[in-house]
């Protein structure tokens, strides 16, 4: 059972971002990166699949050279190997031009089932991993949140809306996209985060896939927040006595 | 030339979000002089076609195939590729579903055409696409360009645009012939099942005390059930707390969990992921206690109390207790 799990290092979510004069991208200064959310529970996934059925666990980022981080951190949490494939930055909104280059490198791997996170913490395309799938000329299901292999087939159910849930089997090789929750992430042992600074990352340069890109920024720029909410500011009993006098003026605090 | 809209159903229903395209759809197709053209895939689906046709569309086309009975992305694929032979289009959308964002992209790729997924907004000028989405956690909005066209294929976000109302007109009805025999489906529908819960139904509820992230540890969900106690309410959970297994799935509201619309929803430490918004923006009176005044979750509460939780909600309950 080999499988090969995306990982994307994504700008922090809870960062305030600025926008570049050009009004094309944001300010790249002080920018820190962590892992997607989706894909810990995507690696997770993919590493207890191994430990239930043998293979190797492969990890794949695409990415500039900083991506190494997420895919040490990858081989700590039990991945055997780790590629990086290399994307310049700046090309973040466009999921059809990371999904070609990602399957460049992955159509030359022996796959049983690729592992993506259902989307990144960044865009929210929740794209990238039917695209690759399309790549690679494999079936796929997407927002995952139960995976059993049986032979040479994978059993799933995919988070629908409203708390329904599809159950699916597709022949392998196979993509999924996995949703958050769909297991516990563990944690890396301090010997495990050592021994993966020293393991080696193969790397990967793809050839560029500028000529499937067919979308052109125009602009970026701060979304106004369209506030309609009545603010009660001021120190908190304050706030609490307004609060609590309005839920009562509307009858929505039960007498007694 | 024109628009395209394919249809989402399942289980013999049209999904609500298709009729928000179809709205936006409408409004796009307006100013850019074309048509609008409402597509469903399956199969004896002639009375969700009537359904389609009372909606202000042009015509609805019927693609049907015993193979399309069952929803999946290669049939839907298929299907959708070989109707572009014959149906010119400029745009193709759907919504933002886990149906939706599951072959949307596919067939994007698949015919290798520009894709954006979840936008907020869309519009078609001179035959050129722009569609606009949030980046960046909904920190920054892009404006993209779809060159190429083609059509250029868009998923809508949920719950951004305003359904159109049924009229009394019916647009005409079309059968496609398209050639499905090359089509391999490689994927098997087992069926559907909804995890049972014995837990409160919040979907019931007249009052929802919903925690989010900013709620910081396990042990203060406590202060979010006394509030709840003391406003006759239940507690809910937003999809990060329900993840951290601080509370069951049966209290997620969202459109990954519950729908809920009861009188009062107080929104503690949630800063309102579209999804969250989603399923609970239609409440009657939403308070959201948050410490980041700029929250997306302002942009639907009727209240907002800025400050700590965790000091808000003590001093809260103290004055519901004076009588």
């Amino acid at each position: 059972m080999n499988v090969v799990v995306c990982v994307k290092q994504v700008a922090n979510p809870e960062l305030q971002y600025r926008i570049r004069d050009d009004a094309l991208d944001i300010v790249r200064d002080n920018l820190t990166f962590q892992v997607n959310g989706p894909d810990e529970y995507a690696l997770e996934e993919a590493v207890r699949l191994r430990e239930a059925h043998g293979g190797k666990v492969t990890a794949i980022a695409a990415g500039p050279e900083r991506v190494t981080e997420v895919l040490r951190q990858a081989m700590a949490k039990g991945a055997d190997e780790a590629i990086r494939v290399d994307l310049p930055d700046g090309r973040e909104f466009d999921p059809s031009y990371t999904g070609q280059t990602l399957a460049q490198a992955i159509q030359a791997l022996d796959v049983d089932l690729v592992l993506c996170g259902v989307q990144s913490d960044d865009y929210a395309h929740g794209a990238t991993g039917p695209i690759l799938a399309s790549h690679l000329g494999i079936p796929h299901a997407s927002v995952v949140t139960r995976v059993e292999v049986e032979d040479d087939r994978v059993r799933v159910n995919r988070e629908l809306e409203g708390g329904l849930e599809e159950r699916v089997t597709l022949p392998l090789p196979a993509l999924l996209t996995i949703q958050f929750g769909i297991n516990e992430p563990r944690f890396a042992s301090v010997a495990a985060i050592l021994k993966a600074t020293r393991q080696s990352i193969q790397e990967v340069t793809a050839a560029s896939a500028e000529g499937a890109s067919r979308l052109t920024v125009r602009r970026m720029y701060i979304p106004e927040v369209t506030q309609q909410a009545e603010m009660l500011e001021g120190s908190v009993d304050e706030v609490a006595r307004r609060l609590a006098a309005i839920l009562r003026e509307k009858g929505l605090v039960p007498e007694g | 030339m024109g628009i395209l809209v394919v249809a989402e159903h399942r289980q013999g229903k049209i999904q609500d979000p298709t009729w928000e395209v179809l709205g936006k759809a409408g409004e796009v197709a307006v100013s850019a002089h074309t048509e609008v053209k409402a597509v469903l895939m399956g199969d004896a689906v002639s009375d969700l076609a009537s359904e389609l046709a009372r909606y202000p569309v042009n015509e609805v086309l019927v693609v049907e195939d015993p193979r399309l009975k069952d929803y999946t992305p290669e049939g839907y694929g298929a299907a959708l590729a070989a109707l572009l032979e014959h149906e010119e289009a400029e745009l193709v959308l759907t919504s933002h579903t886990a149906t939706g964002y599951e072959f949307l992209p596919r067939v994007a790729a698949d015919m290798d055409r520009p894709l954006v997924t979840a936008a907020m907004d869309v519009s078609l000028v001179d035959g050129l696409v722009v569609a606009t989405r949030t980046g960046y956690n909904g920190k920054v909005a892009v404006e993209i360009a779809m060159e190429g066209g083609g059509p250029a294929f868009v998923t809508l976000r949920p719950a951004t645009f305003t359904p159109p109302e049924p009229g009394p007109k019916r647009a005409p009805v079309t059968p496609v012939d398209v050639d499905l025999s090359a089509l391999q489906i490689r994927r098997e529908v087992q069926g559907y099942e909804k995890p049972e819960s014995e837990d409160v139904d919040i979907a019931e509820a007249d009052v929802v005390v919903t925690v989010g992230r900013g709620i910081k540890k396990k042990e203060n969900i406590r202060l979010a059930e006394d509030l709840a106690a003391a406003l006759g309410g239940v507690v809910g959970a937003s999809r990060p707390i329900v993840d951290n297994g601080w509370l069951p799935r049966s209290r997620q509201v969202g459109s990954s969990g519950k729908t809920v619309a009861p009188k009062l929803y107080v929104a503690c430490g949630v800063s309102g992921a579209m999804q969250h918004l989603t399923g609970m923006k239609g409440s009657q009176t939403i308070v959201a206690i948050n410490i980041d005044p700029t929250a997306p979750i302002f942009s639907v509460a009727h209240y907002g109390a800025i400050g700590d939780l965790l000091e808000i909600i003590p001093s809260l309950l103290r004055e519901l207790e004076k009588a």
